[in-house]
């Protein structure tokens, strides 16, 4: 066991290490500079290969600053999770660079507050809902989930002007597939013992990973993967050996939400899976080739997704544990955003599966963006690892 | 209630001690609320009788009909069709979810931020207070806010049998589609329940039994548009919560019986309230049996409630299933789309929500508009903001409350409420 | 004819009494103690008066005790600001225990209002709890968190919450002064969202106990931008309201 070199070379290494949404904005500059139009989007069931077949750059919207929040809170009550309130305040404040570049939204019904929040924001800019189903196991499921997307794609083609054969959306699903396979590369570096890369370096990569196109990332997931090499030759590892390993599950995490993923390491854990749409969850699963209708391929995959806004969600259990078979953490923590119902309420059942199937510690952390509860939250993390130890 | 239901109590498995200090808190808070009122019209005898023997002759009843070979099925939300349950020689009750009730135990379940209504529903469950819930055959869930549908995935492990109704989020073709095919799926499992088969005839029938029940309630709203207002909203709001589980035909009688009596009063000038008292339209989540916390504060402050817009009230009942259907496939086609109107706020968009409401201020005479959110309810109290600015530009106070079941803020909310009156005058 | 108002708050009675013109005749203050009856009876006993209305917290026992007309703080409040300022279209009240924004038409009615009655953050409470955490009675406080022009942030919402993060912040070698600042800010926030919500434009007339504190009306100004008009005693501003109105009742009867 070595301990990290104050000299380890930046993963990405592209000058923008720690800062992604600088790297995505200026990914996304370069997009419209080449003449792409752009089209917002919040949520992890956006189809983002028949976006990009259309030739439009997707780009996720602002939502994890707390300095909107005041703002949106002339308009929403105080009493909704932060996101919702910080991607409104950053439509009402006129301060995301995405949403003033893109030409339209794409929302979903997944939660109530989202829903209530995006009638606002179609007031600002055209807001296409996409009706996601609730119950993501029943056949039915699947047929409307197909039927949105081809909705989507017809106002997509009506707003942009532009059109996407089944081809080029085949295209776009195995560039996908092949981008997502190189991610889990990185990923499975984290599960080494100790893990050769960090929570931040997992997130600067799948925040431009989340939207770039498989061309623009091959090359520069292909650089990573030898620098991961590198370090594990060099034995350059991010922790030590007797660290407690942590799984980090629940609500996206981002921006001033990162603190949860920051008091962990300082409390000296290493957050060796972060699960949620913000972290693996994007890049697991792989979306059927060649099947004929590509949109219906898309559907199928979209509603894996196992997001508390489903019920019963049970794919949630056994995608956690598949993560814990491969990452092998010391400890679960289920971040859940402050007035997020869904997932508030699903981790009583996850807390039962974490500690009754895998014999692990849970810890439920309820937070918003604020920095008022650090101290509270380093407390229970300690204890969380006390526990651990045992 | 009689020593004879104690027999019948305990065979449902309730816990008699808890449910004795139900029963007696109940009692209290209804002679203090409902008994204490002046100027009662005589016809709410007969609601006085129903809630003094909610847990016994009604019950006995049920259980009477279930020997006979009907099933009882307990639903949460109007969104689950009673002309289907009836057709299928099944009988629908609205299950009780106004009161707190074993706190502690439902929090070892449930967040403690989740809204007080499904707590309740919870409390009374693992209270074992609810001789509803133990009777009935079937439970009926429904995908309509993110705290039921995450809850419902619990209640399921606590209850026999639960039949979760997966509800459309957007009023399109698509959205009517998958209402129609939860509809066809509820039919099917009341028959497995029943062993009984909906026909032709007997959906007809249903249909114009609820629908009855529907127009006598209709004919009592009508009525408190006079001035001055011929009834309290305290009453109407307890003949809201009662036409969930009264014998349907029964129900329809009584209301009626009181419509023509509001009408003599109506000839007679005579009110619940003086004339001029100021008017009040509540709007917003429902008030379930037995939550009356803000009608009573309201009307105690001097004002009147002339109507509600709320699934416990007109948004539930105000429209009827049209009866022009002879096959099955046609009345169930007219069923769907009477339930598609329904305009709660888990639908997204929710414009004819604001319509109503400023319908009903308008027809109501109504000085000013409550609107009622639970604590965590997101989607009315998001509603609640958006609705209050268009209220106000069409020059019709606002007052947006946001409480739980507790009596904690009850000073508080009698301030505001006293304030917006002093207004309203 | 003199007419009689009477504010019956949680910690503090306030008596009134005007004559016809709604000139102040007379004005007592008295703790409200455990017994608020007892208290309002003394205060009332000595005073000479044609009519009398009750507000506040205690208003309907005093109703009850003295079969005395009451009317809610709100409305007494706007009534007793547009005594001292008839051009005023808000009023921002911050008490001891609760804050209200209450926003007016132009004929002086209520339009709306908003009111924090459940938690002490944003209140004088706050405030005091606050000041003795630092070392500073209530009247140095606001002088001393003028006298800086920086403030250190304090990110907790809650009273208790705060003050641990005062004396961490005084562990670690703060500047009294600019935490007392930005303290003041903390509550300022809080009150600039209550008007901001209720009234857009328009003069503002600040009352309660807390209006006293030259910081709070410094930086209420500064922050909204507004004129921010203080009596000249913004502590009986209630009873004041409710004096007059009981003179105007009288008069309509």
């Amino acid at each position: 066991m070595k301990e990290r070199q104050k000299t380890m070379t930046p993963l990405m290494n592209d000058g923008y290490d720690g800062e992604p949404a600088k790297r995505v904005l200026s990914y996304m500059q370069a997009q419209k500079e080449q003449g792409r139009p752009i089209v917002g989007i919040y949520c992890g069931y956006a189809p983002i290969e028949l976006i990009q077949a259309m030739g439009i750059v997707p780009a996720v919207l602002r939502a994890f600053s707390k300095v909107p929040i005041a703002s949106a809170e002339t308009v929403l009550p105080a009493n909704i999770c932060p996101l919702i309130k910080s991607s409104y305040g950053f439509i009402l404040e006129g301060t995301c660079p995405f949403f003033a570049m893109s030409r339209a939204v794409i929302g979903e019904t997944t939660c109530d507050g989202k829903k209530k929040m995006f009638e606002l924001a179609a007031k600002v800019k055209p807001l296409h809902v996409m009706d996601l189903p609730q119950l993501a196991d029943e056949p039915e499921a699947r047929a409307n989930w197909t039927a949105m997307i081809r909705k989507l794609q017809r106002f997509l083609e009506a707003t942009f002007d532009c059109k996407a054969s089944d081809q080029e959306i085949e295209t776009a699903i195995q560039g996908t597939n092949r981008k997502n396979r190189l991610m889990r590369k990185c990923f499975d570096y984290a599960a080494m013992h100790p893990p050769l890369i960090n929570w931040q370096e997992m997130y600067d990569l799948g925040f431009l990973a989340l939207a770039a196109t498989a061309d623009h990332m091959t090359p520069i997931l292909v650089a990573v993967l030898e620098r991961l090499e590198n370090r594990l030759s060099q034995g350059l590892y991010f922790s030590r050996a007797d660290a407690p390993r942590v799984l980090v599950t629940g609500c996206p995490v981002g921006g001033d939400a990162l603190k949860v993923f920051r008091i962990i390491e300082s409390c000296g854990g290493i957050v060796v899976a972060p699960d949620a749409c913000t972290g693996m969850k994007a890049f697991t699963g792989e979306i059927e080739e060649d099947t004929g209708d590509p949109i219906q391929a898309l559907a199928r995959r979209y509603l894996d997704i196992p997001c508390a806004c489903m019920t019963p969600n049970g794919k949630r259990l056994s995608a956690l544990s598949e993560l814990i078979e491969r990452f092998k953490p010391d400890a679960v923590v289920d971040f859940v955003l402050t007035a997020c119902h869904a997932y508030n309420v699903e981790s009583y059942k996850i807390g039962r599966h974490i500690n009754d199937h895998h014999g692990l510690p849970y810890l439920k952390i309820e937070s918003d963006y604020s920095d008022h509860d650090e101290g509270q939250i380093r407390t229970k993390i300690d204890a969380l690892f006390e526990i651990a130890k045992n | 209630m009689s020593e004879s239901y104690r027999g019948m109590w305990s065979a449902l498995g309730l816990d008699l001690t808890a449910h004795d200090a139900l029963l007696s808190v109940l009692g209290k808070a209804y002679q203090d609320i409902f008994l204490a009122q002046k100027s009662r019209p005589e016809a709410m005898g007969y609601f006085d009788f129903v809630m003094s023997e909610v847990h016994g002759l009604r019950i006995k009843e049920l259980l009477d009909e279930k020997a006979a070979g009907r099933k009882i099925i307990g639903s949460y939300c109007v969104f689950v069709p009673e002309e289907i349950a009836l057709a299928a020689n099944a009988t629908l009750v609205g299950l009780c979810s106004g009161a707190d009730f074993a706190t502690e135990e439902v929090e070892k379940l449930l967040p403690r931020n989740t809204c007080a209504l499904i707590k309740s529903s919870f409390g009374f469950k693992l209270g074992k207070v609810c001789p509803y819930l133990e009777s009935a055959d079937l439970i009926v869930g429904e995908n309509t806010c993110d705290g039921k549908k995450k809850a419902y995935e619990t209640l399921g492990t606590l209850v026999d049998k639960l039949h979760v109704m997966d509800l459309p989020q957007v009023k399109t073709a698509q959205g009517r589609d998958l209402l129609k095919s939860e509809y066809i799926r509820f039919k099917t499992a009341v028959e497995e329940l029943t062993g009984v088969a909906v026909t032709a005839q007997s959906l007809k029938q249903a249909i114009e039994t609820v629908n009855a029940k529907r127009r006598a309630i209709l004919r009592l709203f009508a009525l408190r548009k006079a001035d001055p207002a011929p009834i309290s909203g305290l009453d109407a709001l307890l003949a809201n919560q009662v036409f969930f589980y009264d014998n349907p035909a029964r129900f329809t009688e009584s209301v009626n019986k009181i419509c023509d009596e509001l009408e003599q009063r109506i000839e007679a000038r005579q009110g619940a309230f003086p004339q001029g008292a100021p008017r009040v339209l509540i709007s917003g989540c429902p008030q379930a049996v037995p939550n009356w916390k803000l009608p009573f504060i309201v009307e105690t402050s001097g004002a009147v409630i002339v109507g509600e817009e709320s699934c416990v009230g007109e948004r539930g009942t105000r429209n009827l299933t049209d009866e022009g259907g002879e096959t099955v496939e046609e009345m169930l086609e007219a069923i769907v789309d009477r339930y598609f109107k329904v305009d709660c706020a888990i639908f997204t968009p929710n414009p004819e929500r604001l319509a109503h409401i400023k319908e009903m201020a308008a027809a109501y005479r109504a000085d000013g508009v409550i609107h009622y959110g639970l604590q965590f309810c997101q989607p009315y109290l998001m509603e609640s903001m958006p609705v209050e600015k268009a209220l106000e530009e069409s020059g019709i106070p606002c007052l947006r409350i946001e409480t739980d079941y507790s009596m904690e803020d009850a000073g508080q909310l009698k301030t505001r409420i006293e304030a917006f009156i002093e207004t309203l005058k | 004819m003199p007419y009689a108002g009477i504010d019956i708050g949680s910690r503090t009675i306030e008596l009134v009494v005007v004559d016809e013109k709604g000139e102040i005749l007379q004005n007592l203050q008295a703790d409200t103690g455990f017994d608020p009856m007892q208290e309002a009876r003394q205060m009332v006993d000595g005073t000479a008066y044609d009519g009398i209305m009750a507000t506040g917290y205690g208003r309907n026992l005093f109703e009850l005790s003295f079969e005395a007309p009451t009317v809610t703080e709100i409305k007494a409040h706007a009534r007793g600001a547009l005594h001292f300022f008839p051009e005023a279209r808000a009023v921002l009240d911050i008490g001891g225990q609760d804050s209200k924004a209450i926003a007016l038409f132009d004929n002086g009615r209520v339009k709306k209002f908003e009111m924090n009655d459940r938690c002490a953050a944003g209140t004088g409470k706050f405030l005091e709890i606050m000041a003795r955490s630092l070392g500073y009675d209530i009247e140095a406080f606001g002088r001393e968190a003028l006298l800086t022009e920086k403030d250190v942030n304090i990110s907790s919402m809650c009273t208790v919450f705060a003050e641990s993060e005062v004396t961490s912040l005084i562990a670690k070698g703060q500047d009294r002064r600019e935490i007392a600042r930005g303290l003041h800010a903390s509550v300022i926030r809080r009150a600039v969202g209550m008007i901001n919500r209720v009234s857009a434009a328009g003069e503002i007339v600040f009352t309660g106990g807390v209006a006293k504190n030259p910081c709070m009306q410094t930086m209420l100004r500064d922050k909204l931008g507004r004129p921010v008009l203080v009596p000249p005693d913004p502590q009986l501003v209630g009873a004041l309201g409710a004096a007059l109105l009981a003179a105007e009742r009288k008069a309509e009867a």
